[in-house]
């Protein structure tokens, strides 16, 4: 079955660029613009995977989404993939946990612009692990 | 309307406040008095003068002690030390204190005035000057995130879009066609790492990094160094050799920093080496010390450039490309680690760097 993914972030140039790649790659994606949407889109559909972005708007808004997935129930399940343009912020955010932030339960987080074959592969192991997890759990 | 400058004056002599009272009515100062030092330092406090005359010599607290009070209060408000019997050297001492200038008793009105006036002036270019330094600093900060955001988010999205267009065209493209496209990711991702070394320069403390500082093995950061600068090696083909034994002790440090350190240092031995050099690396205890030396048999810098590649933005008169400021940063990290970074140099033959840090030491 065909992999749905909603993408939030704020630059329509740089989704463009990602949502390519993901399509040819075969999945659904779903884009949101800014964290509101991004909310919505979350409560109203079902996704496989998130792709977030950090910095939005004002300042670190994908982090407040972030949160907002943490304690939510359902959505806390959902893998999430980070992306940030800011790579000295990465140690700021995350000091020591560089690449897993654990923000919610899966997630991994990689510095914007992704190579497409990174992206692919950082996708797949992240709907793998989620549907790992689920299966143990049943 | 602009306030109007605020002079005090301290002295325990009634003739003198009277006859400087006198001298400045109308000239468009505002003016208080005290007559002794404890006075004096309380009007400080309260009135914030610009310009404070002190007398040297009275009774309760001295003319000196009011001086220190005012640096602590304030030390931006000018003082000038009024003496008797027009003793120079306790003029000479107080002006060694942070007075501005002083006064000779007894003095003409014209002395008094002029006096007053270029303590003023002092004053507000102080002021002034404090200002500038703030402007500078807000500027700076703002410079770097006009440079994160202005420059990186575009080029970033450029970049994307290319890697979208690559990944997309694949089959259809040949292999001259692919080879263009890798050119130009090529020099875009060495732009996106300039301004990725710059913002660091501008807008990280370094010296923060001493709070993830953990034990950790050397061969961390090397090893993701030497993944780093792989792809840069293979292109200007140079072999990296490196014999690090993995059982060397730990040093006190930041994996992602120090990676940096060793990628910067590699990246610059690389780009300086002619096709088909070595670049050697090598590991091991020096007393106290983790040294790690990185030698290449690049173009070499000359005696006289050597002392300025860790300066930042350094470009050496050879006329090759600039050192950039990633030894600049390099050099950074390794002093928050209480490090150092030595480099032997010979036109021609070659560079050596040692990266030398601190064994982690058990503390008891």
């Amino acid at each position: 079955m065909t992999k749905k993914l909603l993408m939030i972030d704020d630059d329509p140039d740089f989704v463009s660029g990602i949502k390519a790649i993901l399509d040819k790659g075969g999945f659904e994606v779903d884009v949101a613009y800014n964290p509101k949407d991004g909310m919505t889109a979350l409560q109203t559909k079902q996704y496989d995977l998130l792709l977030l972005d950090i910095m939005m708007g004002r300042g670190a808004e994908g982090i407040m989404i972030a949160r907002k997935l943490r304690k939510d129930v359902k959505l806390r399940e959902l893998p999430v993939l980070i992306m940030t343009g800011m790579r000295e912020q990465i140690a700021f955010l995350f000091p020591g946990e560089p690449i897993h932030p654990r923000f919610v339960e899966i997630d991994e987080l990689v510095e914007k612009p992704v190579e497409p074959k990174m992206l692919l592969e950082k996708v797949n192991s992240l709907i793998a692990a989620a549907e790992a997890k689920k299966a143990g759990k049943k | 309307m602009e306030t109007k400058p605020k002079i005090l004056i301290i002295d325990d002599e009634e003739v003198v406040l009277d006859s400087c009272t006198q001298i400045l009515k109308g000239s468009g100062y505002q003016l208080k008095i005290a007559n002794d030092g404890l006075r004096g330092v309380e009007l400080v406090r309260e009135y914030q003068p610009d310009l404070v005359f002190v007398d040297l010599k009275m009774p309760g607290i001295s003319g000196f002690e009011v001086l220190e009070k005012v640096r602590e209060i304030d030390s931006t408000i000018v003082t000038v030390v009024i003496t008797g019997f027009a003793t120079v050297s306790s003029a000479v001492d107080a002006m060694k204190k942070g007075a501005y200038d002083f006064l000779p008793k007894p003095f003409t009105p014209d002395e008094f005035r002029m006096i007053a006036r270029r303590g003023i002036e002092r004053r507000r270019l102080m002021l002034e000057t404090i200002a500038l330094r703030r402007e500078k600093e807000l500027l700076r900060e703002q410079f770097a995130s006009i440079v994160s955001h202005e420059l990186k988010a575009p080029l970033g999205a450029v970049q994307q879009n290319l890697f979208a267009l690559d990944f997309e065209l694949e089959e259809k493209l040949t292999e001259e066609q692919k080879a263009k496209f890798g050119r130009i990711k090529i020099r875009i991702d060495e732009l996106l790492k300039l301004i990725n070394s710059w913002l660091r320069v501008i807008s990280v403390d370094i010296n923060k990094l001493k709070d993830s500082f953990a034990q950790v093995s050397i061969t961390k950061p090397i090893s993701n160094a030497l993944e780093s600068v792989a792809s840069l090696a293979e292109r200007k083909n140079i072999e990296i050799v490196s014999s690090i034994s993995d059982q060397l002790p730990p040093i006190l440090g930041d994996v992602l920093s120090l990676s940096e350190v060793f990628v910067n240092i590699m990246g610059n031995s690389i780009k300086y080496s002619p096709d088909g050099t070595k670049v050697t690396l090598t590991a091991e205890v020096q007393g106290q010390n983790l040294v790690t030396t990185i030698q290449d048999g690049g173009i070499g810098i000359s005696p006289e450039d050597l002392p300025h590649i860790f300066d930042g933005f350094f470009r050496g008169k050879s006329g090759q490309a600039g050192h950039g400021i990633g030894l600049a940063v390099a050099h950074q990290i390794v002093d928050a680690h209480h490090g150092s970074i030595n480099v032997t140099s010979e036109l021609g033959k070659g560079t050596t760097f040692m990266v030398s840090l601190p064994l982690f030491v058990n503390s008891p």
